[in-house]
C-alpha cells in the first residue's frame, strides 16, 4: 500500500518539476540561484536529510532485529533531523520573504521564479512535516511496546521518499 | 498479511548491516558533493544538466536500492516505481519542444 501511495505522490512531484522546467525554459532570464539562496544553508539541509535517511534505515534494521529500544533511539534521531531541516527551511523562507519574495513577484526577476520556489519547497516541506508526525507516532508506539517492524518499515519508506524528492529539488532547482 | 510475512522473511534473509548503511550514506554524500561541484562549474549548460541528471539518478537509485530495500522486492514492484520517472520523461518531451526557440510568451502576473 505504501508503495502505491509513494508512486502516486511521485507523480505529483514529477508534475511540479516538469511545470517548473517548462516555466523556466519559456522565461527570458532566470535568476542565478547562488545570488539568491544561501547555498551553505541549502547544502547543510541536504546533508541533514540524507543523514536522517541513513539513520532511518538503521531504525528499520533495529526494528527487524527486534531491538525496539534501539529503533526508538534511531527514530528520535531521524525526527531531530526532520525538525532541523524544517527549521532551516523556515529560516530560508523568512529571509526570502523579508527580501521581498512573494508568490506572485520577487526582486530578482520573473515572478515564476518565486512562484515555483514557494510551491515546490512548500509542498516538500509539508511532506517533511507529515513525515516527522508519522515518525513521532511510530516512535511513541514503539516506546509503549505497541511495536511492529512493518510499521517502522512503512514510515521509513515514506521518509526515504521525502529524501528522494529533495535530491531532485536540490539538483534541478538549486544547482541547475 | 502474507505479503508482509513474505517481506519480513525477505529482509531477514537479506538483512543489511549498519556498516552497509554507513557506507551508503558516505556514497550519497560523495554524490552530493559531486553535484554541488557541478553546480558551481562554468561548463556548457546542456552538459551540466546532463551530468546533474546522471548524479541525481545515481543518488535516487542508491537510496531506493539500499535504504528502501527495493533490490529485494519483486520485479513488478520495481517496474511500478519506474512509472513516475517514465511518465515525467514523456511529459517533458511533450512540453519541451514548445519551449525551443525564442522565449517570448512569459506571462507577468504583476
Amino acid at each position: 500500500m505504501m508503495w502505491i501511495f509513494i508512486v502516486s505522490d511521485a507523480l505529483t512531484f514529477a508534475a511540479f518539476l516538469i511545470a517548473y522546467g517548462f516555466m523556466r525554459s519559456i522565461s527570458p532570464e532566470w535568476p542565478k540561484q547562488t545570488k539568491v539562496f544561501n547555498m551553505v544553508l541549502i547544502t547543510f539541509m541536504t546533508f541533514v536529510l540524507i543523514s536522517s535517511s541513513a539513520v532511518m534505515a538503521m531504525a528499520v534494521a533495529a526494528a527487524r532485529a527486534n531491538r525496539p529500544k534501539l529503533a526508538v533511539q534511531f527514530l528520535a534521531l531521524t525526527i531531530l533531523g526532520g525538525l532541523g531541516f524544517l527549521g532551516c527551511q523556515a529560516f530560508e523562507w523568512h529571509n526570502l520573504i523579508e527580501e521581498g519574495a512573494r508568490l506572485t513577484s520577487n526582486p530578482w526577476g520573473v515572478p515564476q521564479f518565486s512562484a515555483s520556489f514557494f510551491v515546490i519547497t512548500g509542498f516538500h516541506g509539508f511532506h517533511v512535516l507529515s513525515g516527522v508526525t508519522i515518525l513521532a507516532i511510530v516512535a511513541i508506539r514503539a516506546a509503549l511496546g505497541k511495536y511492529s517492524a512493518d510499521q517502522v518499515e512503512n514510515a521509513g519508506l515514506y521518509w526515504h521518499f521525502v529524501d528522494v524528492v529533495w535530491v531532485f529539488v536540490f539538483a534541478f532547482f538549486y544547482l541547475l | 498479511m502474507s505479503e508482509h510475512h513474505e517481506q519480513s522473511e525477505n529482509h531477514e534473509q537479506h538483512g543489511l548491516s549498519y556498516k552497509t548503511y554507513i557506507m551508503t550514506w558516505v556514497w550519497l554524500l560523495v554524490l552530493t558533493a559531486l553535484a554541488l561541484g557541478l553546480g558551481y562549474t562554468n561548463i556548457n549548460e546542456k552538459l551540466k544538466a546532463f551530468l546533474l541528471v546522471c548524479t541525481t539518478l545515481a543518488k535516487i537509485l542508491v537510496i531506493a536500492a539500499m535504504f528502501m530495500h527495493l533490490r529485494y522486492e519483486r520485479v513488478n514492484l520495481i517496474l511500478i516505481t519506474l512509472a513516475p520517472l517514465i511518465l515525467a520523461i514523456i511529459m517533458f518531451s511533450f512540453t519541451f519542444p514548445e519551449t525551443l526557440g525564442t522565449a517570448t510568451h512569459v506571462i507577468r502576473v504583476r
